[in-house]
């Protein structure tokens, strides 16, 4: 009979291998992209796959010179517009659904909360009416409007404000302070971890979005990163190399987002989970 | 609510309440009465179109496509709601412990989730490529036989199902691991003195205690599974895509095909109602069959 501790060593030892051996599996789709990203069309599909390109060359990104930048720069604005405007509409809502008592507060939260369940396409044909009623069909701020709202974002940040008790309100009050005052100066700097959260979250969402930007974006010069990387889906002939090349630069920008902000992610999911 | 509010203090609630609701009025609750209406006509996006009653739902119920794109949905949700809920689940048992290592573990099997699904697709796609591809070289080194792939009616769904299923699984591990480490040790402890081994633990103890976040984490992903979009539009051939033989026209694309492709909008709300329906029918059974399962007082 083994010992208790040599049978806990063995399991240990089984459970590093699996788990090791899972996580090159994950991996492995992303190390073939980058090595992909960097070897000669030529090379591409040579047997067996190798890691290291033998020749590595810049020629795949240079290729993406032409338009790519434009896409980037798209991206990055129409992200980083949407982000601001969902903190602002997120955290108001969150706090008028937790730090003031009015009528109708709770009817209106449910009706917030039920949006959540409602799919996309479901609403997709008479958003799309909407916009091309408004002028606004092919631009940027067609994206912009369409992501204003976040129930989840306004959940997200009203569950973390539940949680400050309601005496630094009512203190404050008492000093004669504004309820904008105390939502700026006192409730907003105390949030400011879920405030990163739903940050990090709606930046992730929308640098990433697709179905939105192929609705409404038309115009080559207006087009965001995931919906110029379809470029390569509707031309005849498919340039592996290119493609790849681009699947990789938009993954960097997130990649390095998570690189630093991972505890905002984990308690972003794992919260989502409490209290659904 | 005693004292009545006043004229100001209605214009601070508003202040607050605005921003938000103004886009929730616009963006989801008209558009969604406006689903509606427009299920109930032929309109296509001119000035002239006539209500035309329940005809685009007789329409699709009688057609045999929308029936195959219904039953692949079906098929899709079910097979990854399975595999990543099961995945989630292992994936968190064996990382909800502390130990050295466990933080990059998690990190590493949440990644895919973070990344761009185009991105994804277009990567997978070079994967699963029909002919000399890394998945057919693969197969042919051990023997298998090579596969079209995404080319092929057979296994482009398997494909987009995989990849799915590569992506996901880590959000619903991290979601679990959230709500194994608020289980009571003690619960275990308890446990362990009477006895119990391994399987009895996770019966008795894991399973009931994370049942009100393993029962949030099905509903997610039911909803997800039957509004797979991305990968299908990215994988399996853009705007005239759905696959060879339409064997990846889910039901979110058939939807967004017939509205941007052929401009059927009336027909395409019908389908999204329907789908709307659906999904609200089948969380309304969950919510009914969570009462034989789920325990909200374990923890």
């Amino acid at each position: 009979m083994i010992s208790y501790r040599k049978k806990k060593n063995i399991e240990n030892l089984v459970k590093y291998f699996v788990l090791i051996f899972c996580a090159i599996i994950v991996l492995i789709p992303l190390l073939i992209t980058i090595s992909s990203s960097l070897k000669n069309e030529s090379a591409l599909f040579d047997f067996p796959f190798r890691f290291i390109p033998k020749k590595a060359t810049s020629n795949n990104f240079a290729q993406l010179l032409e338009k790519f930048p434009l896409y980037t720069f798209n991206s990055v604005k129409v992200t980083l517009t949407i982000v601001i405007v969902q903190v602002i509409t997120a955290s108001t809502g969150a706090y008028v659904f937790s730090k003031i008592e009015w009528k109708g507060r709770d009817i209106i939260f449910g009706l917030y909360l039920a949006s959540m369940m409602i799919p996309s396409q479901a609403v997709m044909i008479p958003q799309f009416l909407i916009i091309r009623k408004m002028g606004l069909y092919d631009t940027h701020a067609a994206l912009v409007l369409l992501g204003s709202f976040t129930a989840f974002g306004t959940f997200l940040i009203r569950q973390f404000m539940l949680s400050i008790p309601m005496t630094y309100n009512e203190a404050a009050r008492i000093d004669g302070a504004k309820e904008w005052t105390i939502f700026l100066s006192l409730i907003l700097p105390m949030s400011k971890a879920v405030l990163v959260t739903q940050i990090i979250f709606s930046f992730r969402f929308f640098w990433n979005d697709f179905f939105t930007p192929l609705i409404y974006i038309t115009t080559d010069k207006l087009k965001t990163l995931p919906l110029g990387m379809t470029d390569f889906v509707r031309e005849q002939y498919v340039y592996w190399g290119p493609q790849l090349a681009a699947a990789l630069i938009s993954i960097i920008p997130v990649l390095i987002v998570f690189l630093f902000g991972q505890k905002y992610f984990i308690q972003g999911v794992a919260s989502s989970g409490l209290k659904g | 609510m005693a004292k009545k509010k006043t004229l100001s203090e209605k214009g601070i609630i508003l202040s607050f309440l605005l921003p938000s609701f103004i886009g929730f009025c616009i963006f989801i609750l008209l558009p969604m009465i406006m689903a509606f209406v427009l299920s109930f006509t032929n309109y296509s996006g001119g000035p002239s179109y006539k209500m035309i009653g329940l005809k685009n739902y007789i329409v699709a119920f009688s057609n045999s496509s929308f029936i195959q794109s219904l039953g692949l949905t079906f098929k899709y949700m079910l097979i990854t709601v399975i595999l990543q809920i099961v995945l989630g689940l292992l994936f968190a048992i064996l990382l909800s412990k502390e130990f050295s290592g466990c933080s990059a573990f998690r990190s590493i099997y949440y990644i895919p989730n973070i990344l761009s699904s185009v991105a994804v697709g277009l990567s997978f796609m070079f994967i699963f490529e029909p002919s000399s591809g890394l998945m057919n070289q693969l197969f042919m080194s051990i023997g298998l036989e090579p596969s079209k792939w995404l080319a092929g009616s057979k296994d482009a769904l398997n494909v987009i199902i995989t990849v799915s299923v590569w992506q996901n699984f880590g959000y619903y591990m991290v979601l679990f691991i959230g709500g194994l480490q608020n289980i009571p040790r003690t619960l275990y402890e308890a446990s362990e003195m009477d006895g119990a081994n391994f399987f009895q633990k996770f019966i008795h103890v894991t399973i009931p205690g994370l049942s009100p976040i393993l029962f949030y984490g099905i509903t997610i992903a039911v909803i997800r599974g039957f509004q797979a979009f991305d990968y299908i539009y990215v994988m399996t051939g853009g705007q005239q895509g759905g696959g060879p033989a339409g064997s990846t026209n889910l039901i979110a694309f058939d939807i967004y095909i017939n509205s941007f492709t052929f401009f059927r909008f009336g027909y395409a709300s019908a389908e999204s109602v329907i789908l709307m329906i659906i999904i609200l029918f089948v969380t309304y059974i969950q919510n009914k069959g969570q009462k034989r399962w789920v325990s909200y007082d374990i923890v």
